[in-house]
């Protein structure tokens, strides 16, 4: 398969690459490094323990997947700009340039081989956080447009048109006049809706572009939520796509774009908080990142929607019948909202009063394998066998649970995870949390 | 001079050496400079330091420590290993006479550290995905540690080879700024870095074992 992927356009754009072109990627690499990533490059002992701590080593046993070779690729070209022994004797260090075959293994590994889910950072035995020098990396070829093109289109899409979907603006208007009325129905209240660019409301939603164009019951389901616990909320009819696939291309410039629109969003509209829709990425890029690629904190609270719904339970705002969901439920831990994100017992507080049988999948919380889908790779299509290799590990997980029913607060996790339901068999169905919270709701008028 | 006093020299001068050169590497290190975080925190950078250096070091803590105990073990024993060995350099350098309980203590530590370094040496020879991610860098600050070892356990035997103890000593010294044993200083970083970096996400320590 490896050898397929070297053997496209890619690979004719790597050799094109001009010395110039050499010296701004070496550039961008070296402009990058922070302190913490420079001791963190000096650290690793390759005591090989980080091994199966990655799914796509574990799945394919391929020795370009070890979380180490990936780090050693990395840290190969630090040791040859930044240590003595590295520029004198580099084979002795495994120091290397940053030259065309370097970058050829960059992309097969770095991108092709590695969804960012940080499981090999949280278990390394000193604490590297891989994931993040992955990352660096990502943004060192994106720096001489070497992103993959397919995760490039999905990034530029969203720069250009505004979500990365392309969705036109009376398109997203259509679909939610229609869930307008959908509402209506559901709840039997004909003064019930879903508000559009209302100002200072407590709560501005922002949501996948995947449900207004795929799932629009899940949208249905938050509003249904919203309607029950008399919140005031609203969508934006311009910005409301809480993904940023800027974090997974490595471009920090257009990250910081697709980034500053929701944050603009939120002053424009006067909302008290940016919710951040069932999207593991879209938590850690907007909750986590966009600051610091915005250079300067929010002025605002901004909160997954998970946590949201966690304080109606709480606070008494809905009430939920759990008999309403009798097949036996597990759930996946999106790794950008759990691991990376800190999101982790609201979910589980939430789906223990809206369901009867919930059961959890093992390892769990922060130890959760990756479904394969992040990183980039459900874009990645020239990946994509290796992607669905690499989601064996979460397909057996779900099968041990026996679970009938798989909720993903993710929309690109519930994307990989049907492509793994029909690839393993799993015969299960894959709901959010907030179709599931929807489906106990006790509507009291 | 005689021979032992240019050892004992030498051995001072180089770890003089070693200091430097490693408090340059960390200044070095330094000037990549740390941006500012605007981002808000949600847990403690500060308990997840703690976590890291505490309960984070525990085996059960960890995958990679737990599903591979015995090479947890044999790391942990090797560097207990050569902290006795350091420790019995550091007293012959000032001519303090141990007594026979420490000595054993330190023959002991040190044979067990030699068997568990040889141990994984070993596997890293043997296992091709260990091959794979090492350099020649690995495989020389094993062995030389391993001779320090060796060396040491001789020497708590025979006065004579504390020469040859200090020899090693040396050339180890000269050796680990430059190679891989410098994590002995970026390993602290790393595990501070690794707690304030999931201590303030709010991932670690586990909020339900957090009290």
């Amino acid at each position: 398969m490896s050898e397929d992927i070297r053997k496209d356009s890619y690979e004719e754009r790597i050799s094109s690459l001009t010395s110039a072109e050499f010296a701004k990627a070496l550039q961008t690499f070296c402009d990058k490094i922070e302190f913490g990533d420079a001791a963190q490059l000096n650290s690793c002992v390759h005591c090989g323990l980080c091994a199966d701590t990655c799914h796509y080593y574990l799945a394919s046993s391929e020795l370009e997947a070890l979380p180490a070779y990936k780090l050693n690729l990395v840290s190969a070209v630090f040791k040859n700009q930044h240590t003595r022994l590295g520029k004198i004797a580099p084979a002795l260090t495994g120091a290397e340039a940053l030259d065309a075959d370097m970058i050829s293994r960059w992309v097969d590994s770095l991108y092709g081989r590695c969804s960012l889910c940080g499981r090999c950072a949280l278990n390394c035995t000193l604490g590297i956080n891989i994931s993040r020098l992955i990352r660096l990396a990502r943004t060192t070829l994106a720096s001489v447009d070497l992103v993959p093109s397919e995760l490039q289109s999905t990034v530029s899409t969203a720069v250009d048109k505004g979500n990365n979907m392309g969705i036109p603006r009376q398109e997203w208007l259509d679909t939610l006049q229609w869930l307008d009325e959908e509402l209506q129905q559901e709840v039997s209240d004909p003064s019930a809706h879903l508000p559009i660019d209302q100002s200072h409301t407590r709560l501005f939603y922002t949501v996948n572009p995947r449900e207004p164009k795929f799932f629009p019951l899940s949208l249905l389901a938050t509003a249904k939520i919203f309607y029950a616990a008399g919140e005031s909320w609203t969508f934006s009819s311009d910005y409301y796509d809480v993904t940023n696939y800027g974090l997974f291309s490595g471009d920090d410039q257009a990250s910081g774009v697709i980034s500053a629109r929701l944050r603009d969003s939120m002053h424009k509209l006067h909302a008290n908080t940016l919710v951040l829709g069932e999207c593991g990425h879209g938590y850690n890029a907007n909750r986590w990142e966009a600051p610091e690629w915005l250079a300067g904190a929010y002025g605002f609270e901004a909160k997954s929607i998970l946590e949201i719904i966690a304080d109606y339970i709480r606070q008494g705002r809905i009430k939920l019948d759990p008999s309403r969901n009798q097949k036996r439920v597990t759930l996946h831990d999106p790794c950008n909202l759990v691991r990376l994100g800190g999101i982790i017992e609201e979910q589980r507080f939430i789906l223990k009063r809206a369901v009867s049988d919930f059961v959890e999948m093992y390892p769990n919380r922060e130890q959760n394998f990756c479904c394969g889908g992040g990183g980039g790779q459900l874009s990645m299509t020239r990946f994509a066998k290796r992607r669905i290799e690499a989601g064996r590990i979460k397909a057996d997980q779900i099968r041990a649970t026996g679970a009938k029913i798989v909720v993903a607060p993710c929309h690109n996790c519930i994307d990989q995870l049907m492509e793994l339901n029909k690839e393993y068999k799993l015969g299960v169905e894959i709901k959010t949390v907030s179709e599931m919270v929807a489906d106990a709701l006790i509507i009291e008028r | 001079m005689s021979l032992v006093l240019l050892l004992r020299l030498g051995v001072v001068l180089s770890a003089i050496y070693c200091l430097i050169a490693l408090t340059i590497l960390v200044a070095r290190t330094f000037s990549f400079g740390r941006p500012p975080r605007y981002s808000k925190a949600q847990g403690s950078a500060a308990k997840g330091i703690v976590y890291a250096f505490g309960q984070g070091m525990l085996p059960w803590e960890k995958e990679s420590a737990f599903k591979h105990l015995p090479t947890f073990f044999a790391g942990i024993l090797y560097h207990a290993g050569i902290f006795a060995a350091v420790f019995f350099l550091i007293t012959t350098l000032l001519l303090i006479r141990l007594p026979d309980i420490a000595i054993l203590i330190i023959r002991l530590l040190a044979v067990i550290g030699l068997l568990s370094g040889i141990g994984l040496l070993a596997k890293r020879f043997a296992l091709p995905y260990m091959r794979f991610i090492s350099c020649i860098d690995d495989y020389i600050a094993n062995i030389l540690v391993g001779l320090l070892l060796l060396v040491t356990i001789l020497a708590t035997y025979y006065y004579v080879l504390q020469f040859a103890m200090m020899a090693v000593a040396i050339t180890l010294l000269l050796y680990i700024p430059v190679g891989k044993i410098r994590h002995c200083v970026f390993f602290f970083y790393s595990r501070i870095l690794f707690g304030a970096f999931f201590g303030r996400r709010g991932t670690l320590p586990h909020p339900s074992t957090e009290d």
